[in-house]
């Protein structure tokens, strides 16, 4: 398969990036990994006559642990996010979906920016981090904004991106004491699986009286973006955290939360059974993390 | 516009002007004659293209030549010495993990990774560092073996 003819263009600052892009608007695309990129151009899914490379800008491919938060640049690789020490220790769900994205040869070129950009339901770190309430970080020749990931998926592809905006980053904010997080995928493999069902929650208990403090919910694959669980975590909020809280949620998450359709992958009605099955245990998991 | 890029392949200095839609994988084939590197899908799934760029082995068909520029590439080609095979390719030879050869050079790419950065991985470790590389004759086995064989 031949690549379509482009111009490449390999800007060493944001600054020459914003320039390019307003240049050339929707006749160019960014390229970050490629891994995502470079088959739909192939495939000619896609079609640009100016390719924005962002991978020689400083401060992209960096993760910078912060006094209350972690930001991890936009063309951070998923190998790079997984090996990181403050990612493995405090964000493991993330760590986790970067594991299993993809291939270990993808893992080495995609990036979390790309992930995000590529905005498919089935994403594999979009659950983790809109669980770890991650906003991501964009800057225009009109200056700078922050976008909550629960805000930024608009449908299959689609974000809230405008056409003369990158997307530099995205910061993390801590854990508080006593959370716990997990992140659960199912695929019919281990590896190079797109999943049929993906959920992450995030729990913070009081310790002592052992009730749920806070409490994110995503699930991946089950809606036209990966989406929060509104109801299942109303349900749980102030809650006694443990099996029965968990199950009720599961119950309100599969019936309520979600609307998955049929395709080659799975069908709905699989589909819903399963988030009430991954909902459960990623809720049982992270609750044994906020507990340990 | 071709653009001229710098890379290091195999301990070799290579200077080469090259358009911004060629691939690395493409680059490392036709223009420089390193065949030991093969397409099969061009999408990324397969793992046939498979070299080692700059430490980490990736899908060179998914990699741009012009974003190779500087970089410092390993393929199957420079692995073998005057001494002879690299004990992982004799390994491959010896427990006939080799049938129609297409998938070998990539399999071994990242079997040398994996255990490059890992000398005693175990058995998830080794099905793990070669599942980006398919392979339609063996059924993974004696592959598996083969490298079972080599770590320490």
């Amino acid at each position: 398969m031949l690549l379509p003819k482009f111009e490449f263009h390999e800007p060493e600052s944001i600054e020459k990036a914003l320039v390019l892009k307003k240049q050339f608007n929707s006749g160019a695309r960014f390229l970050a990994g490629g891994t995502d990129l470079l088959v739909y151009l192939k495939k000619k899914i896609v079609s640009t006559d100016h390719v924005i490379s962002l991978q020689r800008i400083e401060g992209l491919g960096e993760i910078r642990e912060n006094e209350s938060d972690l930001f991890i640049g936009a063309c951070t690789t998923m190998a790079a996010i997984s090996r990181h020490p403050a990612v493995q220790k405090r964000f493991c769900a993330l760590k986790s979906g970067a594991d299993n994205m993809g291939t270990h040869l993808i893992r080495n070129r995609a990036t979390i920016g790309g992930n995000v950009c590529n905005a498919s339901p089935a994403g594999d770190t979009l659950p983790a981090l809109l669980v770890y309430d991650a906003a991501a970080l964009v800057i225009s020749p009109d200056g700078k904004r922050d976008i909550p990931l629960r805000d930024f998926f608009k449908g299959p592809g689609k974000t809230d991106l405008k056409n003369d905006e990158i997307l530099t980053g995205f910061r993390l904010p801590n854990p508080p004491d006593h959370s716990g997080a997990h992140y659960i995928q199912l695929g019919k493999r281990k590896s190079a699986e797109i999943n049929v069902v993906n959920a992450a929650s995030f729990l913070t208990i009081d310790p002592g009286a052992g009730n749920i403090l806070s409490v994110r919910i995503a699930l991946g694959s089950v809606a036209p973006t990966p989406i929060r669980a509104p109801e299942a975590e109303a349900a749980l909020m102030g809650n006694t955290a443990g099996d029965d809280a968990f199950n009720a949620a599961a119950e309100i998450a599969r019936s309520r939360d979600c609307s998955p359709i049929d395709d080659f992958r799975g069908s709905a009605a699989y589909r819903r059974a399963m988030v009430g099955v991954l909902t459960k245990r990623t809720l049982a998991a992270a609750f044994d993390q906020a507990r340990a | 516009m071709k653009k001229l890029i710098q890379m290091t392949i195999n301990d070799r200095a290579y200077e080469v002007a090259v358009e911004p839609n060629k691939t690395l994988a493409d680059l490392i084939r036709y223009d420089l004659g390193l065949t030991g590197t093969k397409k099969g899908c061009d999408t990324g799934d397969c793992g046939a293209c498979t070299v080692i760029l700059n430490g980490d082995p990736v899908n060179s068909c998914l990699v741009l030549a012009v974003q190779a520029d500087n970089a410092v590439i390993e393929t199957i080609e420079g692995l073998s010495t005057d001494e002879g095979l690299h004990p992982l390719q004799q390994a491959f030879v010896e427990k006939g993990a080799i049938q129609c050869g297409f998938c070998t050079p990539g399999m071994i790419l990242s079997a040398k990774n994996l255990l490059d950065k890992n000398p005693a991985p175990t058995e998830a470790e080794i099905r793990e560092g070669i599942s980006g590389n398919l392979c339609r004759c063996t059924g993974y086995q004696k592959i598996f073996e083969a490298i079972e064989s080599t770590r320490s």
